[in-house]
């Protein structure tokens, strides 16, 4: 008996280890034309923008941006967003936590929510076949969260792990203090629970942050590789749930201030900011040109960095190992601009003075034709590399849309670096050079003059 | 008549439940049905999510019971808990617990 099996499994084996028959692929596949597609926005009257684009990836990607960031907390509800980007598994209305989580991974999708100060993101990603399973998750999400007290109290260890881990990198600390020293109100929220209300965000301050703030004018849809009128549809169905503004955020009010904290350890992380240009102004791109000039971080592995004009100067100041860049924040009514510098502790006052020493350089006029071209072109160079990945084109296309409403095609981007001129770049150097100083330092800080010192 | 049938059945059933509450004995003692499910897991992650005050309420009542057992008395007849003041606190709490597992289980089986 087991002969014969063997006899027969052999037959089929010698059959299956005959060579397969060559295809005819240029005959068989006709290549299908796939033409390019332009992003496509409509505004709801309700106010809400859906944003797509059709790129014939297999995988899509859909997220739902919501101007509910840090700034929105007040000092009552601190923390709110940190819990919120937490609890984006959590129970809803709809799905179960248990639902949601498995569902996600069964499908082979990815559920993320990002946080800023301005907006906060819930996205999704999957292959094209199971976007409607998962874009069913994301609607529930986004639009009837439970927060279930028991399931937000079981949160807590994730905060003081999340605040553990950002503890570990100086830089996210250092920019933290600086947007607390910098504003007195709404951008000084820091994206982290603090410590003083770990464990103590309620489900109801949840759901009352969401209430107000979850509103349909101030949401986007954005969708890579769906359909736009099934997108719409989706969007008119279910995210048109509170319609009219929800709670306006406070302006945010630049102070100036500074906040050091002492550390061990040998290095010095400083920031040194005055205010820069609001988002979508003709003066932000001047400064995000004036950045690049300034040098924004090496762009050679383990190079020199030395087309950097920040690192140029430094150098000559400390021949201790050092790391400089200029730092540029654009908020919607409000920027921070400035340098970034880690030295040694004992080199700390030498390498923040000849970074702004550099910069009061250029703002006398010292930015050379060859500098601006450069700069420009890596400042192209970083926003169209930033759109080819699905979460930059997601990000940039979502939050245009939350902004303006339309979506500003990278060409038109372009022109506007374009048209920067040296006057311009000259003028925003001024700006820094003229505001008042905030400043964030961290680590040892014998050698590190303070704010009204530099 | 067919139509008050129902009521009546309803009535009848009533009065059954109620004397079958007090046949139950544990409202002498000042418990509410809910403080004497048995305590499995289900029942244990329920009262987890139970709010503050219910807790402290039940655990009350259930320290209190004890004592009386302990005692071999009874609470005098104007404390012991009344039918028509019966609460099933627990109930939702542990129907979603339960729901919960149930899912998971039928996850698993797939």
């Amino acid at each position: 008996m087991k002969g014969l099996r063997g006899i027969s499994q052999l037959s089929r084996r010698l059959y299956a280890a005959q060579a397969a028959p060559k295809v005819e692929f240029a005959a068989a596949a006709e290549p299908v034309k796939f033409r390019p597609q332009e992003v496509q926005v409509t505004k709801l009257p309700s106010g809400l923008v859906i944003a797509s684009v059709e790129n014939y990836s297999p995988a899509s990607r859909i997220g739902v941006l919501i101007k509910a960031g840090s700034r929105y907390e007040t000092p009552d509800n601190l923390g709110v967003t940190h819990l919120l980007r937490l609890s984006a598994n959590l129970t809803t209305k709809g799905a179960s936590a248990f639902r949601i989580t498995r569902g996600v991974e069964a499908v082979g999708g990815n559920l993320g929510v990002t946080s800023s100060r301005e907006n906060i993101m819930y996205s999704v990603d999957c292959l094209r076949d199971h976007i409607d399973t998962v874009m069913e998750y994301l609607i529930n999400v986004t639009t009837a969260p439970e927060f279930r007290p028991w399931e937000v109290a079981d949160l807590t260890p994730r905060v003081k792990l999340d605040k553990a881990l950002a503890g570990q990198t100086p830089q996210i600390g250092v920019i933290e203090s600086l947007h607390a020293a910098a504003y007195k109100n709404a951008l000084a929220n820091s994206l982290y629970c603090p410590d003083h209300r770990e464990g103590k965000v309620t489900s109801e301050e949840m759901h009352a942050f969401v209430e107000n703030n979850f509103t349909s004018s101030r949401m986007a849809l954005v969708g890579l590789g769906v359909d736009h009128t099934i997108l719409t549809q989706v969007g008119q169905q279910f995210l048109n749930i509170r319609s009219g503004m929800g709670t306006a955020g406070s302006e945010a009010k630049y102070r100036g201030g500074e906040v050091r904290v002492q550390g061990t350890g040998s290095l010095v992380h400083a920031a040194v900011v005055s205010e820069g240009a609001t988002a979508g102004s003709g003066e932000a791109v001047a400064f995000s040109v004036l950045q690049q000039v300034l040098g924004a971080g090496p762009h050679v592995k383990r190079g020199a960095n030395t087309s950097s004009k920040l690192a140029q100067a430094v150098s000559k100041a400390t021949a201790q190992p050092f790391d400089v860049s200029a730092f540029n924040a654009s908020y919607s009514d409000s920027g921070l601009f400035g340098v970034f510098t880690i030295s040694q502790a004992a080199d700390a006052g030498d390498v923040i003075k000849a970074a702004l020493a550099q910069v009061e350089a250029v703002a006398q006029g010292g930015v050379s034709a060859e500098d601006l071209g450069r700069a420009k072109a890596q400042l192209k160079a970083q926003y169209l590399m930033s759109l080819e990945t699905s979460e930059g084109l997601l990000e940039a296309i979502g939050s245009q849309a939350l902004v303006e409403g339309t979506y500003l095609a990278p060409e038109a981007v372009s022109q506007k670096i374009d048209a920067v001129s040296s006057n311009d770049v000259v003028n925003a150097a001024k700006k820094f050079a003229a505001g008042k100083k905030s400043m964030a330092s961290n680590g040892h800080l014998a050698n590190t003059p303070f704010v009204d010192e530099i | 008549m067919a139509t008050r049938a129902p009521a009546a059945t309803g009535k009848l059933l009533q009065g059954f439940r109620k004397w079958y509450y007090n046949a139950c004995g544990f409202n002498k003692l000042g418990l509410m049905r809910d403080d004497t499910i048995h305590e499995d897991s289900d029942v244990k992650e329920a009262l987890r999510r139970l709010p503050e005050n219910l807790y402290n309420d039940r655990i009350f009542r259930i320290k209190r019971a004890l004592d009386l057992s302990m005692k071999q008395q009874i609470l005098p007849k104007d404390m012991w808990t009344k039918y028509e003041e019966e609460v099933h606190y627990l109930e939702p709490y542990l129907k979603e617990v339960i729901q919960e597992r149930k899912e998971r289980e039928e996850w698993s089986k797939k």
